[in-house]
């Protein structure tokens, strides 16, 4: 028991306690005055709920989970049938795919942050190729996908390696089987690739989902959560209300919100992470 | 070879168009750290100057020049990076210790509820810390380790995708090893030590790495815990380099390429073991 | 491991044992010098005079200067002072944040030094402090702002320049001569140092008698759906719909953008004045009153931060000493701006600043010091002294920001408006 000792000292610090700490204060209002503040029940959830500015939150996080989780799948599969294929340099190519999981969120942010000035680099793309040059971050339509292509920058190159990894462990006598049956690419990749990749896929799911709905950084950096609200992803709002506003209650209550969301689709992870065994 | 049915580049012009369009992807994603390390050699005004219109000097340096690299290195900026190496390499070391030991009792050791521990363990760690990062820096700030290196490195320490791949490869490893070793009177410590780790070398240093992205690329936490000077990471001082009266990009794009440069090469090196370790996972998962 | 956690438990432990023995010693250092830790926004060598001739009259206290940057200031101040940390003795509060700080007892008390501060500095610079009868924090600087305007540019467009001493321009006279100025080739033609903060863009709803946004007996009700407020914030979305001044670029931009000269008016600090002329190759600008609405008052952003003390200091007398020196004691204030061109609020050291003004970029910023001092009288108002400062900040900053980039002015002001009632009625 004693080689568990660490792991556990550390999952009942750095995990139970705060939890259990969140969830107290959300059914508190004024803790942070000097008195401690007093018991509410459920007051600060009724508040929340009942807020257009947090159903907003609500809103814009889940077009963003729904634009961002499919469209990185779609584009990392893409790129991992491509790059299971005979390329010359295909090393080569695989690095240069993976390497921006390299650099640390801030690090892409404030690089891409520039590249979307007005008269940034993009734009001087836009132009010379006779397009008219987009707002980007500074409209309501563009700031939120400008943020998922920056993220996907990151992210895409990640989730393809677990699916090359995937396409490469799917047994080679299926495809031979089905030559002989004559199947062309198509047919192949319906009856014998997604049905073998579809553990791999529901994993890059579930583990996109939980790291997207962590988006932080490029909302703080870059457009904190505006124009209009249209970016304001739940982090960022939870960040603002504690810090900014200094209303710790109404911060907590929104991390209880987004725990119970996390709890359930780590739940889920955690099943098919472990289905092996049974 | 015969192609079969799962290759796109049957005949010779398809496989011409695939490795064109691979190659195309491979470069769409290099290109802005291309453009990043080439702006870190100019001054700030000639980037601003060299991003509109197009022309083919956005990517080459009229003037190169080292001075945004001093500046750094020599101010706030490099202490930080300084911070960041520091706590990056405690965690790895202590944290794939703590790893490895609970995966280790988790996958031999056979104990009463040990399926129940082990779910226990790896859904609290599944669980993302930034989402309890708030709570969490209230109660460092209480215990006294809100500016300190423990409260920095702390959290990064267990990882329950790092617990999981180790078990996986433990799990692998023969278990009469372990009893033999056991009959000849080692004791579990020396069985851990001197069997399973150095066996288990590629999940080691797979596992590493995901607590070295982790700890490297932090940023909710380190701005929550960690605002004095002295204390400042990396990424932060990164971000707060923009923040400023004034902005100069030369510094931004050579410190954006320190502070990438790091994992890129860890990344280069060890990039077999990671993969290998993801298959672990992502594939049979 | 285990190791590890021991040495840090033993590190804790003897952490604590210091932090006692430092009580009861009374803060004592080693050698006998009491430390304390100041907090500001800005790069520590504009501090550096101030500490050393604080340290020099006072051999037994040292200063240590920790720099938080401005976007991060507030939420630092919050984790930290509001979490009683007492690693922070003394802090800059920025104008208008000393009753929403003093509310949440952050502040030291300094009424006792009130009648000496008033009679040594600038009136409303005390009273920028002043919550609940009492006050929180020293003055420390005071601002104003100029309308800058590029020479070259103006004189290509055939436009005559304001002048310094001369009629002050209306705000629709300001946007004619930069469209002007554009038509002959200028990039933009008015240019706000500080975009999207209440700080610069409160003067434009004052000016047009929309008040301050904050009314009522404890300035909390919000009032910016006003017609002043919306003429203003028309005004303000036009210009970035008619292309006068550009979206998408930072505040810490802006600056920049007038330096290299793309601009033919900019609108902002004296401490502009150092970015501006080192502008390569330099351009020829002069300064001028702030512009006011056509049929409107005069209104210019002024008031900066206020030295506080921490309520969580163990070092409550050094630290009381230090904020004391930086204020009151005309050569502490004038160490105070000695690197960095902002106004300082003691009487005497204020003379000197203004003395030195004109000199600060020759010819360029001839008439700067009489300038200062009429706009001081003439139109300066100060943000509203509420509690729910911190929220109408953040609120009212996210309004511009959207108002900028092209959102319905009505309409934003609305949703601003009813987000920052649900904010201070929870207050």
């Amino acid at each position: 028991m004693l080689f568990l000792l660490p792991a556990l000292v550390l999952l009942i610090a750095l995990r139970i306690v705060p939890m259990l700490g969140a969830a107290v204060d959300s059914l508190k209002q004024g803790s942070a005055s000097a008195d401690g503040g007093e018991f509410v029940g459920f007051e600060n959830f009724a508040y929340l709920f009942a807020d257009p500015g947090f159903q907003s939150v609500l809103a814009v996080t889940g077009l963003f989970l729904l634009i961002i989780v499919p469209g990185q799948l779609v584009v990392s599969l893409v790129l991992a049938l491509l790059l299971v294929e005979r390329v010359p340099g295909l090393g080569l190519v695989r690095v240069l795919v993976f390497i921006p999981v390299a650099a640390p969120a801030a690090v892409a942010t404030v690089v891409w942050g520039i590249a979307y000035q007005p008269k940034g680099p993009i734009n001087a793309t836009l132009t010379a190729l006779g397009l008219p040059p987009q707002p980007f971050l500074t409209s309501t339509d563009q700031a939120l996908l400008s943020i998922i292509v920056l993220m996907s920058w990151i992210g895409v190159g990640y989730w393809t390696l677990f699916l090359i990894a995937g396409l490469q462990d799917i047994p080679r006598e299926l495809y031979e089987a089905a030559a002989i049956d004559g199947a062309g690419w198509w047919r192949a990749f319906w009856s014998i690739t997604l049905p073998n990749l579809r553990r791999t896929l529901a994993f890059v799911v579930v583990a996109n989902t939980v790291s997207s709905v962590l988006a932080f950084v490029p909302v703080q950096i870059l457009t904190q959560g505006g124009p209009a609200g249209s970016t304001r992803l739940i982090m960022y709002d939870l960040y603002n209300n504690t810090f900014q506003l200094g209303d710790v209650n109404l911060g907590q209550t929104e991390v209880v919100v987004l725990l119970v969301f996390l709890i359930a689709v780590t739940a889920v992870q955690f099943r098919m992470l472990n289905r092996e065994e049974h | 070879m015969t192609a079969l049915p799962d290759a796109i580049g049957t005949t010779r012009t398809r496989r011409v168009i695939v490795g064109i369009v691979a190659w195309c992807a491979g470069f769409a994603f290099a290109l802005p750290l291309l453009w990043m390390l080439v702006g870190s050699f100019r001054t700030g005004q000639e980037t601003f100057s060299s991003m509109f219109p197009l022309s083919w000097r956005m990517f080459v340096p009229q003037d190169p020049t080292l001075d945004n690299y001093a500046t750094l290195l020599g101010g706030e900026f490099g202490l930080s990076v300084a911070n960041s190496v520091f706590v990056t390499a405690v965690t790895i070391l202590v944290g794939l210790a703590i790893c490895a030991m609970s995966a280790f009792a988790l996958s031999v050791l056979r104990f009463r509820g040990a399926a129940f521990v082990f779910a226990l363990v790896v859904l609290s760690f599944l669980i993302p810390f930034d989402a309890i990062a708030v709570p969490l820096s209230n109660l460092f700030r209480e215990w006294g380790l809100a500016n300190t290196y423990v409260g920095l490195i702390l959290p990064g320490l267990a990882n329950g995708f790092a617990i999981f791949v180790l078990r996986q490869f433990f799990m692998a490893i023969p278990f009469e090893l372990a009893e033999a070793a056991r009959i000849d009177g080692v004791s579990w410590w020396g069985v851990f030590w001197r069997i399973y780790l150095p066996l288990s070398k590629p999940a080691l240093i797979g596992a590493g790495f995901t607590l070295f992205l982790f700890q490297w690329g932090a940023y909710l936490w380190p701005l929550l815990i960690g605002t004095e000077p002295s204390k400042v990471l990396g990424p932060i001082a990164l971000a707060n380099l923009s923040g400023q009266f004034e902005v100069d990009f030369g510094a931004i794009f050579a410190g954006s390429v320190l502070l990438t440069a790091v994992p890129m090469v860890l990344l280069l090196f060890f990039q077999r073991y990671f993969t290998a370790s993801l298959s672990a996972t992502g594939s049979k998962g | 491991m285990n190791p590890r956690i021991r040495t840090s438990a033993l590190a804790l432990l003897a952490g604590g044992a210091l932090a006692l023995t430092g009580c009861s010693a009374g803060g004592a250092a080693d050698d006998g010098t009491t430390e304390i830790t100041f907090v500001g926004a800005d790069p520590a060598e504009a501090f550096e005079p101030l500490i050393a001739a604080f340290e020099a009259r006072h051999p037994d206290i040292s200063v240590e200067y920790q720099n938080i940057p401005f976007d991060q200031y507030n939420n630092v101040i919050q984790q930290r002072v509001g979490a009683k940390d007492p690693s922070i003795d003394v802090l800059l509060v920025d104008a208008g944040a000393s009753a929403s700080m003093a509310s949440r007892g952050w502040l030291a008390d300094l009424s006792k030094l009130r009648d000496q501060a008033e009679e040594s500095s600038i009136a409303a610079s005390v009273e920028q402090s002043v919550w609940d009868d009492e006050l929180w924090a020293l003055p420390f600087w005071t601002s104003a702002q100029y309308l800058y305007y590029n020479a070259d540019l103006l004189e290509a467009a055939g436009v005559e320049p304001p002048t310094a001493d001369g009629e002050r321009w209306t705000w629709e006279q300001v946007v004619d001569a930069g469209k002007q100025a554009q038509a002959a080739g200028a990039e933009y033609g008015l240019l706000f140092d500080q975009t999207d903060r209440y700080y610069q863009l409160q003067p434009l709803a004052e000016s047009a008698g929309g008040g301050s946004g904050a009314t009522g007996p404890d300035l909390l009700t919000a009032d910016i759906t006003n017609e002043g407020w919306q003429r203003s914030m028309d005004w303000y979305a036009s210009l970035f719909a008619d292309g006068v001044a550009p979206r998408g670029v930072a505040t810490d931009q802006m600056n920049v953008l007038f330096a290299s000269g793309k601009s033919a008016f900019f609108v902002g600090g004296p401490w502009s004045v150092d970015p501006i002329s080192k502008g390569e190759p330099p351009i020829s600008y002069g300064v001028a009153k702030n512009p006011m609405f056509e049929g409107g008052t005069p209104a210019m952003s002024t008031g900066s931060w206020s030295i506080g003390v921490s309520a969580a200091t163990d070092e409550l007398e050094a630290a009381t000493a230090f904020a004391e020196f930086a204020s009151l004691d005309p050569e502490g204030n004038a160490a105070a701006v000695e690197q960095i061109i902002i106004p300082p609020t003691n009487l005497s050291a204020f003379d000197a600043y203004i003395e030195r003004l004109d000199k600060t970029d020759e010819p360029n910023t001839a008439g700067m010091g009489q300038l200062t001092l009429s706009e001081l009288q003439d139109a300066a108002v100060s943000r509203p002294n509420t509690v729910g400062f911190t929220q109408m900040q953040d609120v009212m900053g996210r309004a511009f920001a959207d108002i900028r980039n092209g959102q319905p002015v009505g309409e934003t002001l609305q949703k601003a408006q009813d987000e920052l009632q649900g904010l201070w009625d929870r207050l």
